[in-house]
């Protein structure tokens, strides 16, 4: 009983947060890749600065009209932004805003966070097959080839700070960071690029958004979809990135942990520039191609986990 | 009916449509592509979605006032459309031209040159970049220089796109007073906006490994299409029509003409960025070497009817930022072309396509299409 | 890979070279060409036009249509009873304001008059007067007089000399 009490305690404010935060992410974003751009990004609605612009964004979505094409599958394509969203949200379960307020501390907390978050492709997949149209089709198998190759590297990068931390739980692993593990000599390093790129790759991101490569397949496996089930894939998008933000908070950058501020002011902090980095990223490269995408993950990124992890055993023995 | 659909390697084939409306399409362009897998078998390319019947209007429009409607044919060069007509009419009614109009022809066409070149930089990584994406990025750093430059050639015609610059004799617009003062401004940013440009794609392993070794076109093939300009000189051959016939002014500047080896698309980019900044060399040449005297041997426009061509035949060419931009005039001594044919470049570039798309990637297609630098006014007319 | 980064860091400190166009315009150009053009009036108050037709016959695209009135007016000149102009078809080419030999035709240099009604692109005599009314001080530098004192070829005499 008590189990869900505390769940629902916890999960109903962090959901409620995610989703603001989702929401003001589009803006920031916005905002971040105009001035890169030398422009000013949103501005007229809501003063200063466009700062209502979210809201906009989504009310302009809910009155459009809702369009589910004559020839796809019903249940399916219903079906499949929910998949997508659930996969995205039920990862914070595992991500610790400070030492105590987590939804669930599994012992498995990371293994969980991977698992849930490959997840996503089910929902991807399931939109590009029942769309029954050709661009989908293609962007869904591009995607599902993408997450198979990037998932081995990802847990090979990820396996490295558990390994120092000695731990899968997601608190222990802040814990155990007396130094942030991405400060960690050379392994720490290794390990944090491959986590960036895989990571990069796993949510879609450029240079790795081959899945929704806007130039060759117009939108991916959303070329289908309207209004609110188009602005779920959108909202789940960024709430895995988010999530993804935070488990790179969690595993290099030492969580909660920090000077003055509470904890989950920091945790939000150290998220949050991750993020901006992340779209720093994304706004300065052009795409990869999806042969290119899968030899570097085979030939390069997977070879350079398993090294890096050897480097890490070898250091825990030697300490 | 049931269509058998599987290849003889087990694999499905799948038609897939690109364009006329896609993101990647320039223009209005319709490729129907065969796939297998991300491999392409087969493409049939479909142009004419933009057909406005250019050549026939000239033959039922005065010379004169054909002048304003060529201006639409290539919309991203203008000039260079005005230029081969105002030759061969020139040529053929033995008009001469003051020199200073021919300072002005050339500025006025190495300015559209670079804005043209700007517009493929920015679209071309905008179809490697994607609209959410470091394809955007670079896309509004060369339109904000884009827009610099245009503002300097709407202060002197009037004109953003479209400036109906240059008449039969001269052209119709001197320089305003402080042209010079502009324009120097803009090549000194400009030089260092190029190198901020080439920082960002030449270095960049991503932007490399797309653009190398992707789309070759061989000299030959090239050659057997028909296609000039940066593509026909990326693919090795040291073709200009600048310095192969020079018309106007353009043996007094020195400049360069870079080829490229492979003739891939990193080449074509190579020769487009390289001619930017010969553009720039040849710029400050002619801004510090204009003559003084008239700007036109005769007044341009008084009635429509008074510009006459006598009776016979010309061709004229001139190197537009596509390649060879030419005219193939037909008079019978009336004010009215008995028959016009444009040599459009863009045309012959693109005609390549069904050969450069075999066997690439479907990711290719958007980097093919885009080093080629079609403007489908050019293509369809 | 790293200078990438380095040069779109570096454009995040520049200034936004957007022009927020509402409320702030975009200083135009003198010799702007616009196609919203005005009928010019002397100093008494009467139309500068003599319906010679001229712009009629240079328009490229056909769109002017001129019919002299039967009388001529106080001045003892003609005047035109009927100048349309469709401004959907207009080019901007700028002849008809060329060739005018009174000045009569100019461009004004506006911005943003975009409409969503057929009727304001057909421009009619007295639209027009009441433009130039209201956008005196716009008027286009390249008028007629000001494009033929530019554009003047040396005098066969002067050349010869």
């Amino acid at each position: 009983m008590n189990v869900w009490i505390k769940s629902l305690i916890y999960s109903v404010p962090i959901l409620l947060v995610v989703f603001t935060i989702v929401a003001y992410l589009t803006w920031l974003e916005r905002k971040f890749a105009a001035r890169m751009q030398s422009r000013i990004g949103p501005y007229y609605v809501g003063r200063p600065h466009g700062w209502l612009q979210p809201l906009a964004d989504v009310l302009k979505l809910i009155v459009k009209e809702e369009i589910t094409p004559k020839n796809v599958d019903k249940l399916i394509f219903n079906l499949a932004p929910f998949v997508f969203l659930f996969a995205a949200m039920l990862v914070y379960t595992v991500l610790p805003f400070s030492e105590n307020i987590i939804i669930s501390d599994l012992s498995v907390g990371i293994l969980a966070f991977i698992a849930i978050s490959s997840l996503s492709i089910m929902g991807a997949f399931m939109a590009g097959w029942s769309s029954n149209s050709k661009y989908p089709l293609i962007s869904a198998i591009r995607g599902g080839a993408q997450i198979v190759s990037y998932e081995i590297p990802l847990l090979l990068a990820i396996v490295a700070p558990c390994a120092l931390a000695g731990s899968l739980k997601t608190t222990e692993i802040v814990k155990a960071q007396k130094l942030w593990f991405i400060l960690y000599p050379v392994v720490g390093q290794i390990s944090f690029l491959i986590f960036l790129i895989a990571g990069l790759a796993e949510e879609n991101r450029t240079p790795f958004d081959i899945p929704e490569a806007e130039s060759e397949l117009v939108a991916g496996f959303t070329v289908e979809y309207s209004s609110m089930k188009f602005a779920l894939f959108y909202a789940a998008e960024y709430a895995h990135l988010l999530a993804l933000a935070g488990l790179g908070t969690v595993l290099f950058l030492g969580g909660w942990k920090g000077p003055f501020l509470p904890g989950p002011m920091w945790f939000a902090i150290k998220s949050l520039a991750l993020f901006l980095f992340i779209l720093w990223i994304r706004w300065s490269y052009v795409r990869l191609r999806i042969d290119q995408l899968l030899k570097f993950s085979w030939k390069f990124l997977f070879p350079a986990g398993v090294l890096n992890l050897l480097l890490t055993g070898l250091i825990i023995i030697l300490k | 009916m049931e269509v058998q659909r599987i290849s003889e390697n087990g694999f499905e084939e799948l038609w897939v449509n690109m364009g006329p409306q896609h993101p990647a399409s320039h223009g209005v362009f319709r490729m129907q592509i065969k796939v297998e897998g991300e491999n392409i078998k087969e493409v049939i390319p479909h142009i004419g979605y933009l057909h406005r019947g250019v050549e026939k209007l000239g033959e039922t429009v005065n010379l004169v006032q054909f002048m304003p409607m060529l201006d639409r044919d290539d919309y991203l060069s203008a000039i260079s459309n005005e230029f081969p007509l105002a030759l061969a009419v020139e040529k053929l009614a033995g008009i001469e031209v003051p020199e200073k109009a021919e300072y002005l022809r050339v500025i006025s066409a190495e300015l559209m040159r670079i804005a043209s070149h700007l517009v493929f930089l920015g679209t071309f990584c905008l179809d490697m970049g994607g609209a959410l994406g470091g394809g955007t990025t670079i896309f509004l750093y060369t339109f904000r220089e884009r827009e610099k430059l245009l503002d300097i050639i709407e202060k002197w015609t009037g004109s953003r796109m479209h400036p109906n610059l240059i008449s039969f004799g001269g052209v119709r617009y001197d320089l305003y007073p402080e042209f010079d003062k502009d324009l120097k401004t803009f090549l000194d940013d400009f030089e260092k906006k190029i190198e901020e440009y080439e920082g960002m794609l030449g270095n960049n392993s991503i932007f490399l490994a797309r653009t190398k070794n992707v789309g070759i076109l061989p000299k030959e093939v090239a050659m057997g299409y028909g296609c000039s300009g940066p593509v026909l000189r990326g693919s090795g051959i040291k073709f200009d029509l600048r310095k192969a016939n020079p018309y106007s002014v353009y043996n007094k500047f020195e400049f360069e003409i870079p080829t490229g080896e492979n003739g891939d698309v990193y080449d074509r980019y190579k020769v487009r960025m390289e001619e930017m900044k010969q553009s720039v060399r040849i710029l400050r040449q002619a801004v510090d070497g204009i003559p003084e005297g008239p700007i036109s041997s005769q007044m341009p426009v008084k009635v429509a009817a008074a510009v006459k061509a006598p009776a016979g035949e010309i061709y004229s060419a001139v190197e537009s930022p596509r390649g060879e931009n030419g005219v193939y005039l037909v008079s019978d001594g009336k004010p009215t072309a008995y028959r016009l044919k444009l040599r459009t470049p863009s045309f012959y570039n693109l005609s390549a396509i069904p050969y450069l798309l075999k066997g690439a990637l479907i990711a290719d297609v958007v980097a093919i299409l885009g080093s080629l630098d079609p403007v489908f006014g050019d293509v369809d007319r | 890979m790293l200078r990438t980064l380095g040069i779109t860091f570096k454009n995040l400190f520049r200034k936004p070279f957007t022009v927020m166009y509402p409320k702030k315009e975009r200083e135009m150009p003198k010799r702007m060409r616009s196609p919203l053009f005005a009928l010019t009036k002397d100093k008494d108050g009467i139309i500068n036009c003599i319906a010679c037709r001229l712009c009629q016959n240079i328009c490229p695209s056909k769109i002017i249509t001129v019919v002299p009135a039967k009388e001529k007016n106080e001045k003892g000149k003609l005047y035109p009873e009927k100048f349309e102009l469709l401004v959907e078809a207009c080019l901007a080419c700028e002849y008809c304001v060329q060739v005018c030999p009174t000045d009569a035709i100019v461009m004004i240099r506006v911005f943003g008059w975009a409409t969503d009604k057929k009727e304001d692109l057909i421009l009619t005599k007295e639209k027009m007067l009441e433009v130039y009314d209201n956008y005196k001080d716009l008027i286009s530098e390249s008028t007629a007089s000001f494009l033929r004192k530019m554009q003047t070829p040396p005098r066969k005499k002067e050349a010869e000399k």
